[in-house]
């Protein structure tokens, strides 16, 4: 991506003021209620950001979120790394993995509801889906990238299987699988957002389906916002976490999947 | 050996599927879940195959793709137009790169609300939101494939006349073809996921709102099939999509 030279990140934030200009205009421009002028949007974050029920309810997302995410890492990256390293895993659970892609992990939210509930386990088991895929498959592509004589030389010297893959595996695929992390936390959001806008009962989807249903349209705008920076906060946050990690790596080249 | 090779990792792959097909059979025959709750396979794949063959059931199958195919065209055009301008003009490529980074890490599912204030709840609204979620993948593909197109080629086109932008129409984007169509399936499988939500969210016909109106009244079976439906469309287009793809893409070297 081009940057502006000097300040860095100035042009993110030029370009975020640019959208906010052209909604402020474009809202005065058509004049009708669905589309309040951003103005009139932002003025209502801090309200809903004062509000403690709604902090609860934005707490109580994050929470689902941090621990679907969580979940899915810890089985994603075993299972992708040993798919990685051997032609025998990768088969048995491609195939498996193909079936699962196109499904929209928060249109099981209806099914996993009548198992477990409204509760937070089915929006957790929800996310835990939607973040795995991605991790997986850039586990996958590390782990079958790794150099081939780091392997043999630790095998001469005696080192075990699984501490191959621990030693040697993990850390030499952990640039791939911190970008297959990133796709998975943009990932967890969507779901976390779509699971709530689906199983109505708490959380920011629901403040939002429950604004645009009352006709509050500048906190359905407020709520949008909100989520946006939300997203963009986490990514940028977590880019600092990988540069921090994996410095000595390319730049992520990868593509910023969001799909659900 | 190696034909021998690949029919053994198929039937590996086989195993997983068969198996938790088998767990859904035993726990359903063993009583552990009423059927109210789980269906046996049986019933399921019996209604999908009743299902695909009545016409209310492809209608709805229809209006779901036809948002698909209307949000993801879109997508596409947009996508590449934007991606090649961002490579060929210094300008564009300026206002666009920031934008996208703003715009990429934000979950667009939650400007659908936007979309059905400003668009209606008919189809405008679900092509716009299937739209803002493929398009960035398509637009950062274009853009980073064609970024890396060897230049000796667009100089030596440059060098025998070619005006600049016929130069990107006709060498760059031809020459960063497997970059882009990486970002097309990836933004395909985003627009099969992303029309299922919307009607699922809101919605009087569609694969997502049968699969809502199934859950209202309790029918468990309706519930799978659109789901399998879904998954099955998936792995259709996206096996189409790797045919055209060997297809438009013989010659070059290291694709496979």
């Amino acid at each position: 991506m081009t940057r502006l030279p000097g300040i860095p990140g100035l042009a993110p934030l030029v370009a975020f003021a640019g959208l906010l200009a052209g909604w402020e205009v474009a809202a005065r421009g058509i004049g009708i209620d669905g589309l309040p002028p951003a103005s009139r949007a932002l003025a209502e974050v801090p309200g809903i950001l004062a509000d403690p029920e709604s902090l609860i309810n934005i707490g109580a997302s994050l929470y689902r979120m941090a621990l679907g995410f969580a979940l899915g890492v810890a089985v994603a990256v075993p299972v992708g790394l040993m798919m990685g390293r051997s032609r025998h895993v990768a088969a048995f659970f491609n195939p498996l993995l193909m079936v699962i892609y196109p499904v929209p992990k928060a249109a099981l939210m209806p099914i996993i509801m009548l198992w477990l509930g409204v509760g937070d386990a089915s929006k957790t088991l929800v996310i835990f889906l939607g973040v795995s895929l991605p991790v997986v498959y850039h586990s996958y592509q590390g782990g079958r990238a790794v150099e081939e004589k780091m392997l043999w030389s630790a095998a001469a010297m005696g080192m075990g299987a699984p501490a191959r893959l621990l030693r040697i595996v993990l850390p030499a695929a952990l640039p791939e699988i911190l970008v297959g992390c990133r796709t998975g936390l943009v990932l967890a959001l969507i779901t976390m957002v779509t699971s709530e806008m689906i199983a109505r009962q708490s959380g920011v989807g629901n403040i939002l389906f429950n604004s645009l249903d009352m006709a509050q349209y500048d906190t359905v705008y407020a709520m949008i916002v909100i989520i946006g920076v939300l997203g963009l906060a986490l990514d940028a946050a977590f880019e600092r976490l990988r540069a921090a990690l994996v410095g000595w790596a390319e730049p992520s080249q990868a593509l910023m999947v969001g799909t659900t | 050996m190696i034909r021998a090779g690949r029919l053994a990792d198929t039937l590996i792959g086989l195993v997983p599927i068969a198996l938790i097909l088998l767990a859904w059979q035993a726990v359903h025959s063993a009583g552990l879940a009423p059927p109210a709750l789980l269906p046996s396979p049986a019933a399921v794949f019996t209604r999908l195959a009743q299902q695909l063959g009545s016409p209310a059931y492809l209608e709805h199958a229809a209006a779901t793709l036809y948002r698909l195919f209307a949000g993801f065209g879109l997508a596409l055009a947009v996508g590449v137009a934007l991606g090649v301008a961002a490579t060929g003009s210094r300008a564009v490529g300026a206002v666009t790169g920031p934008i996208v980074r703003v715009l990429a890490p934000v979950p667009k599912i939650a400007l659908y609300p936007a979309f059905i204030l400003t668009l209606g709840f008919d189809d405008a609204s679900k092509i716009a939101a299937v739209f803002v979620d493929a398009v960035f993948p398509i637009l950062i593909a274009t853009r980073q494939g064609t970024a890396v197109v060897e230049p000796k080629l667009a100089w030596s086109a440059r060098a025998a006349g070619v005006s600049p932008a016929r130069c990107l129409v006709t060498v760059v984007l031809p020459a960063a073809l497997p970059s882009v169509l990486t970002g097309a399936r990836i933004g395909l499988v985003i627009s099969c996921i992303v029309v299922f939500l919307a009607e699922m969210i809101t919605s009087t016909d569609g694969l997502g709102h049968l699969l809502v109106r199934a859950a209202r009244n309790f029918q468990t079976v309706d519930m799978f099939v659109p789901l399998i439906t879904i998954s099955l469309l998936g792995l259709t287009l996206n096996a189409a999509f790797n045919a055209l793809r060997a297809r438009l893409l013989r010659g070059f070297p290291e694709e496979s």
